[in-house]
């Protein structure tokens, strides 16, 4: 028996999302992934003064905007020949690493867990605790981190100024140069997010979290909310929902004076390799967006306002050598090479993408800590920068959800090219011109859907497994 | 009417206690500037008064508004304010999915007809039908055209929704345009900024919600309460712009004593907004103090003004009060927000280091 199914909007994902399932035989056959909401960002940034996109580009994402403006900052720096200073490094990673922990735990408190609260799961010997702790809005773990949370973006307020859309990150470092005060500050609030999460997801000392090295040691973690996760896991198959394309990308995290505090590179079948900036491009085939595929620093945005019937998405479709790749925490920790992450990455379905984010907090809440030590108050944040009257650029980061890349091209002090390819761009992209699908239309095939179920609820955790950002996607 | 509960209801329900109760009814009086005088009234109206049902829409948009809501300074403030909220429809936060949601939409719409606040954050972009935002296979200026049919009034949070923001930047491909040039027959009240700051936003919807009216609006549609006053009006570093102390270039010796941002492209003398004072992330710091200039995010035009780097040209050191008035248009009622505004916000900041110093250091400690 076969039937179509049309899933979405979905809430609790960062903006518009539209699946399209084939189903047969109980399970998804196809999928087709569609970001219905478009805003042609790549369109404006032409012929403005380069250094707007520093304040243009973060208004792309309100959850990602540090993001954005790293990435901005990077492809401005690249251009003008600049490097930040060392502290002005420092504290840009600060600031992003706050963002990027911000993100992890909304996602799982907010966006992810409340699915296990549905009523479909009544019965289930987990259900009460998960009503108990993550019902949307109400649940005594989505309230106390919604709030440690408020407290640990404090920081991005010291470093920032305000956040969202933070203005503070520049090509040669940032505008806050912190004082000892700030500094003390920092570390204070860090030490009571670190309070939040060893009460509430991981219910014992971050770093046995981040020691865990083997599946059976993950399999054994039974504290905290990450214990309830990894109950319902087992008793969902979360393991084995939504496998991945089984290649990882990663650009590094946190660009800092030694190098980058998270490896570059591309894992493939378990086998590491380097990452060639050249072999990205974006193909066009499947997107209502006119043109040929192309490296994103000769790529173009020219919408397709007929809207062809052969496509179906306003996302482009980014390819590595032609290949589909997953981004993400998962990604970011099995490229680092942490030994947990390496298990997973090969497991790769629902739960190794979420305990990866898992593992990703514990890790990112111990180098802040010690970045905000390293944090020297006397020191030089921000070196004035020029940009060239004719340049290339680009900055490349990650952000949350996975890579980001911006590539800019400057042509007489204005922006002549602009091209954002971001993480969801990437893990939602629609087929390309071999019909290969993009990683999530990938991991929905296979996926179980009850009869008369109109919402499959497998669908919805492979779908926010991958913690998509759809105002990123397309921008 | 009668099946609807009260706000007192609703908090009872969400754990919230008497005492806090008290305590919430007094931070809104002081943040809508009503002396200490006005908080039984504030506890008798939302003892007694139907809750107001408030839709919240999400069209062109980066979600930043909600980001910054859901970070309310007060953390009682914000968990009273969305368990008001939360129970009717908001498709980033909501629990329902899919059909049910947009079946809580209309049903919310068809329970409440003609008794909700319609919340819409971002805008509906115009060009090709509408296709450029589809939510639930229909544009979203059909959605926002049938939640807004039967709302008692419209909230149009942030600059998407008041003015454009930067998807209405030239060439505007998707022709995103804000709410009121779609809705032409509804109240709206603006409240704008990228995004705005959430004290503010609290302080709108607690004060529509509690009083059941619109609270004063300038000539642009936006509460005089929170925006009569410009940036540059209570900016701490305003001394060193009168005393002709710059910043002339990044991380200078200027920078480090906290010298005026004007020449770094600083807008604050001619952005009317609350952040000067009220502040951001709970009180914690604004742009300005984090040493970058003001970009003028709740001015309508703000993304399309040259580069955010250019100094402000059409200013001159003593010509300032003047000419920042004409650019701002929003002499009605200053001087009556502006005396409101003062009082809510000193009491509102005495509340919040209060609340600053104590739970947080406390857990701190603990």
């Amino acid at each position: 028996m076969t039937r179509q199914l049309l899933v979405g909007p979905f809430n609790r994902v960062e903006g518009d999302l539209e699946v399209s399932l084939t189903v047969r035989d109980g399970q998804v056959a196809e999928a087709r992934v569609n970001s219905p909401l478009f805003r042609g960002f790549e369109m404006m940034l032409l012929g403005k003064d380069p250094r707007d996109a520093l304040t243009i580009t973060p208004r792309i994402c309100g959850i990602c905007s540090v993001s954005q403006s790293a990435a901005a900052a990077l492809a401005l720096a690249d251009a003008a020949g600049a490097t930040p200073t060392p502290q002005g490094a420092l504290a840009a990673a600060i600031l992003h690493g706050v963002e990027n922990l911000a993100d992890h735990v909304t996602h799982f408190a907010l966006f992810f867990m409340p699915d296990f609260a549905r009523p479909a799961y009544q019965g289930r010997d987990w259900h009460a605790e998960a009503v108990n702790r993550f019902t949307a809005m109400q649940g005594s773990a989505a309230r106390r981190l919604v709030e440690a949370r408020a407290r640990l973006l404090h920081i991005a307020g010291i470093l920032g100024g305000k956040w969202p859309h933070t203005l503070a990150i520049q090509p040669g470092g940032v505008t806050k140069a912190p004082d000892a005060r700030d500094r003390v500050r920092i570390i204070a609030t860090l030490r009571s997010f670190r309070r939040a999460l060893e009460e509430t997801i991981f219910a014992a000392p971050v770093e046995d979290f981040a020691a865990l090295a083997t599946l059976s040691d993950l399999e054994a973690w039974s504290s905290g909310d990450a214990g309830l996760f990894l109950r319902i896991a087992r008793d969902l198959g979360l393991a084995g929902m939504g496998p991945g394309p089984g290649r990882y990308l990663s650009y590094g995290a946190y660009p800092l004076e030694g190098g980058r505090a998270s490896r570059q590179g591309v894992l493939t079948g378990g086998v590491p390799g380097p990452f060639d900036p050249a072999q990205v491009t974006e193909d066009l085939s499947h997107a209502w967006m006119l043109g040929e595929t192309a490296h994103p620093a000769r790529g173009r945005t020219v919408p397709d306002e007929d809207m062809r019937e052969a496509a179906y998405s306003w996302c482009k479709a980014p390819r590595l050598g032609g290949r589909v790749v997953e981004v993400g925490a998962l990604a970011r920790q099995a490229v680092d090479g942490h030994p947990l992450a390496l298990v997973l990455a090969a497991e790769g379905g629902v739960r190794a993408r979420v305990a990866a984010r898992l593992l990703e907090i514990a890790r990112t809440q111990l180098w802040l800590e010690d970045w905000a030590q390293a944090l020297d108050p006397g020191a030089r944040f921000l070196d004035p920068f020029e940009l060239p009257r004719h340049g290339e650029g680009v900055g490349l980061v990650e952000a949350a959800r996975g890579s980001l890349g911006h590539w800019l091209r400057i042509e007489n002090h204005r922006i002549a090219g602009y091209q954002i390819v971001a993480p969801t761009t990437w893990n939602f992209s629609p087929r390309d011109g071999a019909g290969v699908p993009g990683a999530l239309e990938a991991a929905l095939v296979g996926a179980r859907v009850g009869e008369g179920e109109e919402t499959p609820l497998s669908v919805q955790h492979i779908v926010r497994s991958f913690d998509p950002c759809m105002v990123c996607t397309v921008h | 009417m009668s099946q609807i509960e009260t706000f007192y209801d609703v908090m009872r329900k969400q754990g919230i206690t008497r005492r806090s109760f008290m305590k919430y009814c007094s931070l809104t009086a002081a943040a809508l500037g009503l002396g200490p005088a006005f908080v039984p009234k504030i506890a008798h109206a939302m003892e007694t008064l139907p809750r107001t049902p408030v839709i919240w829409v999400h069209g062109l948009e980066c979600t930043c508004c909600s980001e910054s809501f859901i970070r309310s300074a007060h953390p009682l403030a914000g968990d009273v304010v969305l368990s008001m909220i939360s129970l009717d429809y908001d498709d980033t936060l909501m629990a329902a999915a899919g059909h049910q949601a947009e079946a809580a939409l209309r049903d919310t719409i068809e329970r409440y007809r003609g008794n909700y606040i319609l919340a819409v954050e971002g805008n509906p972009p115009l060009n090709e039908d509408g296709m450029y935002c589809i939510v639930g296979g229909k544009p979203f200026v059909d959605q926002l055209r049938e939640a807004a049919e039967h709302a008692k009034a419209i909230i149009s949070w942030g600059a998407c929704a008041s003015y454009g923001c930067v998807q209405a930047a030239h060439p505007n491909p998707t022709r995103a345009v804000p709410v009121h040039q779609v809705i032409t027959d509804k109240p709206i009240i603006r409240v704008p900024g990228c995004p705005p700051i959430a004290e503010v936003m609290t302080g709108v919807i607690t004060y529509m919600l509690t009083f059941d009216r619109l609270p004063e609006l300038d000539r642009q549609g936006r509460p005089a309460m929170f925006y009569g006053q410009r940036i540059h009006d209570k900016c701490y570093r305003r001394p060193h712009f009168d005393a002709g102390q710059f910043v002339e270039s990044w991380d200078d010796d200027n920078a480090r004593r906290g010298y005026c941002l004007y020449k770094m492209g600083c807008k604050g003398p001619t952005t009317y907004n609350a952040c000067s004072t009220i502040r951001w992330n709970e009180g914690v710091s604004f742009p300005i103090q984090s040493g970058h200039g003001c970009i003028g995010c709740s001015e309508d035009g703000f993304w399309d003004q040259g580069s955010f780097y250019d100094r402000v040209t059409d200013l001159t050191q003593f010509g300032v009060e003047a000419n920042a008035d004409q650019v701002g248009m929003a002499a009605a009622g200053a001087v009556a927000g502006g005396i409101a505004l003062h009082t809510a916000i000193s009491a509102l900041r005495s509340a919040q280091k209060k609340v600053q110093d104590r739970p947080s250091t406390a857990k701190e400690e603990a």
